[in-house]
């Protein structure tokens, strides 16, 4: 018998079942304390947002639709939101000179671990088409958290023009998946 | 300002876009999530972009939460009754069941002095079976934890900077209570009746810490050995 998957885990969690949640947490935790990390880079502060998030997950694991069925990211994009919510209530006073920050080694690592699922490998194929810079700029906004100013102080570029970049990188990604 | 729930098309969906991507302040986000509960073409345009960027999330690398952090999460949902009434989590369950196994495995095997008879005992076992300290709780309810393999036989030692702690886990609680770090290689450890108060049942436990104990008063560290206290019968009763 292989292990139940999130999806279950999550039907069984939406009907009260404790036991489901700490499997929810055993299995998915490591991900999502990572998640919250790579937005706070303070594991207090992670720390927080994935207790909320599990909290959130418990109560709201009923509006998961399984039939349209991504588990992960369901629960990634709750684990996203606390975090992001966390540093909007910080005023985003998290350091953004992080030599780790969107450097290009980091870039690429990135999207190479995006290639192992199949529907990352269109949004790989759709990022790779976009201008370097405007990757760059999607890319430290949802995995980093980074704000337009963040962006337009890293990127070394006035705030106006990276704030349409990124509308139009977005708008490409749009086309590109549709 | 601009109100949210006029935009239509591509304005509306730059937004949600950007909503997702995170970009927005604190103002704006609300506003999204107002107008994510009062328009279904809102919610729509969120879940779009969620699940074209969702992927994404995984460009972040793992990393391992503080480990107490799932306490955490039971105490903010469930916090404990004020009578203890809680069943013990399926996580000691089945170091529970474990440790019977191995106490029924070697049941009357004697590897302790005794001055009484031991009124409970408990086999504390790692997770290959193999049996490694016996814990018996004497008739004035005191706990002498030995090493399994002979009478004050050499003691399966912490790794070099750590120290193994003694815990005890009574059925119905939730979080185990120290009773006592273990010194390195002393003979036969004993807990005082009033620290062990023993029941039928408890789980004995012995995870490893930092050096001189467990900073936070819980287990920080791996569960070592476990096992579960028993009756023992008495030879009067047969």
């Amino acid at each position: 018998m292989s292990e139940p998957d999130l999806n279950t885990l999550l039907s069984r969690v939406a009907q009260g079942e404790r036991d489901a949640l700490r499997a929810v947490y055993v299995r998915q935790s490591t991900r999502l304390f990572g998640v919250a990390m790579a937005i706070l880079r303070d594991r207090s502060a992670a720390a927080d947002v994935v207790q909320t998030s599990f909290v959130r997950i418990w109560q709201r694991a009923a509006q998961f639709d399984v039939a349209r069925g991504d588990a992960a990211g369901w629960l990634g994009g709750i684990v996203r939101h606390a975090a992001l919510d966390a540093i909007r209530r910080r005023g985003r006073e998290i350091p953004t000179d992080d030599p780790n920050l969107g450097d290009g080694e980091y870039a690429a690592d990135a999207l190479t671990r995006l290639e192992t699922a199949e529907d990352n490998a269109r949004l790989r194929a759709c990022l790779e088409q976009l201008e370097g810079r405007n990757r760059e700029g999607i890319l430290l906004a949802f995995v980093h958290g980074l704000s337009h100013p963040q962006i337009a102080d890293r990127l070394g570029e006035p705030l106006g023009t990276v704030k349409s970049w990124i509308r139009r990188g977005l708008l490409s990604l749009r086309a590109c998946m549709a | 300002m601009t109100n949210f729930l006029s935009l239509t098309g591509d304005e509306r969906d730059v937004i949600a876009g950007e909503y997702v991507l995170g970009t927005l302040d604190q103002h704006s986000s609300e506003q999204v999530e107002a107008a994510m509960a009062r328009d279904p073409n809102w919610a729509a345009a969120v879940a779009a972009w969620e699940a074209r960027l969702g992927g994404l999330v995984d460009l972040a690398p793992p990393e391992a939460p503080p480990p107490q952090l799932w306490t955490e999460v039971e105490a903010a949902l469930w916090p404990p009754p004020a009578a203890p009434a809680r069943k013990p989590s399926r996580f000691w369950q089945s170091w529970a069941i474990g440790a019977s196994l191995a106490a029924a495995a070697l049941a009357g095997l004697a590897v302790m002095p005794r001055q009484t008879a031991p009124q409970m005992q408990a086999v504390l076992v790692a997770d290959a079976n193999q049996p490694a300290f016996m814990a018996q709780v004497d008739a004035a309810g005191g706990l002498q934890l030995a090493a399994a393999t002979s009478a004050g036989g050499v003691r399966p030692n912490a790794a070099e900077g750590r120290s193994l702690q003694l815990w005890g886990l009574p059925p119905g609680a939730t979080t185990p209570r120290s009773l006592g770090v273990l010194p390195r290689d002393a003979g036969i450890f004993h807990v005082a009746s009033g620290q062990l108060h023993a029941v039928p049942d408890m789980l004995i436990l012995i995870s490893q810490e930092p050096e001189g104990g467990s900073p936070t008063g819980l287990p920080t560290g791996p569960v070592v050995f476990y096992g579960r206290l028993v009756a023992v019968p008495q030879p009067g009763h047969w």
